[in-house]
């Protein structure tokens, strides 16, 4: 079946959710196309981070300035997807304070509030830091959960009338003359091509932007960087902790509900999909972060994963960290002469609601509308739900019965009620879609007890029988799991593993030369 | 302090293998563990070399495989020293929850993935796995036991499955341990068999997950085959393992019989040396700590699971005695690329190397210490995951290892 709206959004992260949330309060058609499921890209590959700007203050003041505007917003529209943990700059004695002068004028400047703290202090709000430190400043930084945060928008953006894609593939654009009339699409779980027609395409790939503009014989000047980030076991503070020092990295410590995460590292990379982490990045996270919080050294590790940064070349510098983190909306009709494109490109996690409404902005500006932006003030469907552990705690106690308490997942104690709820919605099409709306396989085992339970209760409902062999999909699931755990096992985790490879290649004998039903049936026929 | 002949430190399949081999020689023996162990997640069948094909003989495949890999384990006992082993092993086990192989070689049992395994000595309550046939087989899972998915095993067995509720306990957390003690009841067993019978459609074999009780699993088999009509047998199922509890509970009682001490709990945390020789353990449980001595002193205190091993950012390291462990020169090179490569990740390969007696080298290739033996899953060059040896190499070398220290 072949579609027809006003719009076509290419992209599920952070901007083309918002941009799809943004057009439908302004009552603008428009359908949205994700080659996988939504935050595939850097907005689910990154640390989590809710700036106040103050990362930004010395090299990148308009960076930082968004940032402050942008974190008021969306304490306000989303504050379920946000906690305010408040945050550190930490200056250690060979950081010395040169750089700390600067940076509270900085922070000034830009409207960031800043608070000077003692060693003592600091270390009274946070006992785990470095007790060499010799000050510390405080910051309004806080942690986003940024699954959430995309799978509202599209919730809001479908109750008023958005339709959405995932796991479907711009592969061409219609074209009208020199304009682009829509995008020829790949349903990838149903190998079925068809088309959308619109009056405008809006290309919100991120990292993968050029990718879709060369389906249109165009290119833009895009640096890709690899940040590679750790997840450790425990959280390691209350707030999230800083070098007070130029950006660098392995800078930074953000706490995440029950765990923290290390990061970055920034590696230029050629292709999209460098999501490998070596083993030399995770040691030198390690090593660079136990300088902030020794505690680090003996710390447990569960995932390692990488992001690629998309960001914009404009001036003449080879280091990405100097690279601004703004972003660009190029008009191609401007540009190129090819009419009906847009592309949206760079920017921040916490800079998506920004970026969709300078787009929707552009677009009504060009249709003639007088239609203005709400994004602002109207606030998420979910805001006001608490989605803390203790939240769900309490509503597992209150809602669920003793008897249908089964908890498929014991790390993030995610009750199979919770599941089929999820399945309920409709929106599952494959394995990663239930892990990605639930907390199954995120906590300490990463999925090497809980998915083998999962897939047995989809065998029973029979959901996963037309979709593939469910062991093929345990194996496929393990290798992903593998991707994220190889670079960080040693010590606990690497004791941890020996247990999961007894349990899948010893005890289970997944190793794909015995298939048990070829082995049995071929006895049974005998 | 009290002297023992020996101390066997680690209480998995190899320290019991040890202690009991040395009980039986008449020695005064100390076992000291941690845990329980690999066994008691694991254990379910004794895997000598499932890599040998069913079908074709394990000697004779044995043979070849020591030619092919001389720094294996198995070619420091050797087929005569695993069968003697395993023979010992057997001797622990009379009917009726015995173990016993089908021919000289490897058979298939089907898993809680619904695979076959390979494996060698099976125990009483799974042995009518070997003969299932799909077509007339039942697969039975339990609402409210997520570790075994009947559904899965179903699907990839080709035969029938179903999943019902537990009789007379509805509730969602049921565990293996749990399960296993309700199993000790004669009546909750007839419910259960009732239960199941119901849902039959004329199916000769009925396949369970493996928690038929610690103490008298075989009855329960009997029940439940009585009230199906059917023959009944155990798959097994994610950790922890029940089939792997009745087997450290069996070498428990009886070396608790002859007089072992156990010391269970508390990982050993000092080695005392002099003079190239292992004079005494200490293990400290605060504020307490405890000496012990002995001639004699077996390391089977398994791989990083276990203890045995411990991996820091950069070098793995035998925590206790500082033993020097084989391994590959640098972390990038522990793991394979893929999680199922075809190959076994070279980390595996790590331990503790041993001259022909078992003994532990130092870095020069001389004797580690005098009278320190090793065992079990701790030695170097096996991959006892990919090569379905696990429990043989425990038998064997743990066997060897204790006839060794007690020749010296």
């Amino acid at each position: 079946m072949d579609y027809k709206t006003e719009v076509v959004i290419i992209g599920g992260g952070a901007t083309g959710a918002g941009i799809a949330r943004d057009l439908a309060l302004r009552g603008i058609p428009s359908i949205l196309v994700e080659r996988g499921d939504f935050t595939s890209g850097a907005s689910g590959r990154n640390q989590g981070l809710l700036h106040s700007g103050a990362r930004y203050a010395v090299y990148d003041p308009e960076a930082a300035r968004e940032c402050v505007a942008e974190n008021r917003i969306l304490r306000h529209i989303a504050p379920h997807c946000i906690e305010p943990t408040g945050g550190l700059f930490v200056s250690l004695p060979e950081d010395g304070f040169e750089f700390r002068g600067e940076f509270i004028r900085a922070c000034e400047n830009a409207g960031i509030e800043t608070v000077s703290l003692s060693p003592r202090e600091a270390l009274a709000l946070e006992p785990g830091i470095n007790p060499l430190l010799i000050g510390a400043v405080q910051v309004p930084d806080g942690a986003i959960d940024p699954f959430t945060l995309v799978v509202e928008n599209i919730r809001d953006a479908e109750s008023r009338g958005a339709v959405v894609f995932t796991h479907t593939e711009a592969t061409g654009f219609l074209r009208d003359g020199d304009g682009v009339a829509g995008v020829v699409v790949r349903d990838l779980l149903e190998k079925k091509e068809f088309t959308i027609s619109a009056s405008w395409v809006i290309n919100a790939a991120g990292a993968w932007a050029n990718r879709i503009l060369a389906l249109a014989g165009l290119s833009i000047p895009m640096s890709l960087s690899k940040g590679s980030m750790l997840i450790t076991n425990t959280r390691l503070s209350q707030r999230v902790l800083n070098r007070c020092r130029p950006p660098a990295s392995g800078d930074i410590i953000v706490p995440n509900s029950t765990v923290s995460i290390l990061g970055t590292t920034s590696l230029r990379v050629d292709a999209v999909e460098s999501f490998e982490v070596l083993p030399e990045e995770a040691a030198f996270l390690v090593y660079e972060l136990s300088l902030l919080v020794p505690e680090i050294k003996s710390e447990r590790f569960i995932r390692a994963y990488a992001g690629v940064r998309p960001l914009i070349r404009s001036g003449e510098t080879d280091d990405d960290r100097s690279l601004s983190r703004g972003f660009s909306l190029i008009d191609h009709q401007k540009e190129n002469g090819i009419s009906g494109l847009v592309t949206i490109a760079g920017g921040k996690l916490i800079t998506c609601r920004l970026m969709a409404e300078k787009t929707v902005d552009f677009l009504c500006e060009k249709m003639g509308l007088r239609a203005p932006c709400t994004t602002a003030e109207q606030r998420l469907p979910g805001a006001g739900i608490g989605r803390s552990l203790q939240d769900r705690l309490l509503h597992m106690r209150r809602e669920i019965p003793a008897a249908r308490q089964e908890i498929l997942c014991d790390c993030e104690l995610v009750p199979r009620d919770e599941v089929e709820a999820v399945l309920k919605e409709g929106k599952v099409r494959e394995l990663r879609d239930i892990l990605h709306r639930t907390r199954i396989a995120k906590g300490t085992c990463q999925g090497g007890f809980c998915v083998y339970r999962l897939l047995g209760m989809l065998n029973e409902l029979r959901r996963e029988r037309n979709r593939g062999d469910s062991n093929e999909i345990l194996m496929d699931f393990l290798e992903e799991r593998w991707r994220g755990i190889r670079p960080i096992l040693w010590g606990t985790a690497l004791k941890e593993e020996e247990l999961i490879e007894s349990i899948y290649k010893g005890l289970f004998n997944l190793s794909g030369e015995l298939s048990g039903g070829q082995e049995a049936g071929e006895r049974g026929r005998r | 302090m009290k002297r023992y002949d020996l101390i066997v430190i680690g209480a998995g399949l190899a320290g019991l293998m040890a202690a009991r081999t040395a009980v039986e020689m008449g020695a005064r023996v100390l076992i000291a563990g941690g845990g329980m162990g690999a066994l008691t997640l694991f254990g379910n069948t004794i895997d000598v070399l499932g890599r040998i094909p069913p079908g074709e003989d394990i000697a004779e495949g044995m043979s070849g495989f020591i030619d092919s890999f001389p720094e294996h384990p198995y070619a420091r006992t050797g087929w005569e020293g695993v069968e003697k082993a395993l023979d010992a092993f057997q001797e622990l086990f009379p009917p009726p929850y015995h173990f016993s192989g089908v021919t000289r070689g490897n058979c298939l049992l089907p898993t809680g993935a619904g695979t076959m395994r390979p494996t060698f000595l099976i125990p009483a309550t799974m042995a009518s796995g070997v003969g299932m046939m799909p077509a007339s087989t039942l697969v039975v899972g339990f609402r409210g036991f997520k570790d075994f998915q009947a559904e899965t095993v179903s699907l990839h067995l080709r035969c029938r499955g179903a999943v019902i509720p537990f009789p007379r306990y509805r509730m969602g957390g049921m565990t293996a341990p749990a399960i296993a003690r309700l199993m000790e009841d004669h009546s909750f067993v007839e419910r259960l068999g009732e239960e199941i019978y119901q849902r039959m459609e004329g199916e000769r074999f009925i396949g369970l997950p493996a928690f038929f009780g610690l103490r008298e699993p075989v009855a329960a088999m009997k029940t439940l085959e009585a009230a199906t009509g059917a023959r009944v047998f155990e798959i097994s199922i994610l950790p922890p393992s029940i089939p792997g509890m009745r087997i450290y509970n069996r070498f428990h009682e009886r070396l608790l019989q002859r007089g072992t001490a156990f010391l269970m709990g508390t990982p050993v945390s000092e080695a005392i040396v002099k003079d190239g020789r292992c004079r005494g353990i200490i293990v400290k449980n605060a504020p307490l700590g405890a000496g012990y001595q002995a001639d004699r002193f077996i390391l089977a205190t398994g791989r990083f699971l276990g203890g045995g091993l411990w991996a820091g950012i950069e070098r793995i390291v035998e925590p206790l005695f500082h033993v020097p462990v084989a391994q590959p020169s640098r972390r990038g090179e522990w793991f394979k690329g893929r999680f199922f490569d075809p190959e076994a990740h070279p980390v595996s390969q790590a331990g503790v190397e041993t001259a022909a007696d078992l003994r532990p080298l130092n870095e020069k290739g001389g004797i580690f210490l005098e009278n320190l033996w090793a065992a079990g899953s701790i030695l170097a060059h096996h991959q006892s995951i990919e090569e379905k040896s696990r429990e043989g190499i425990d038998i064997a070398t743990g066997y060897m290892a204790a006839r060794q220290a007690l020749a010296s």
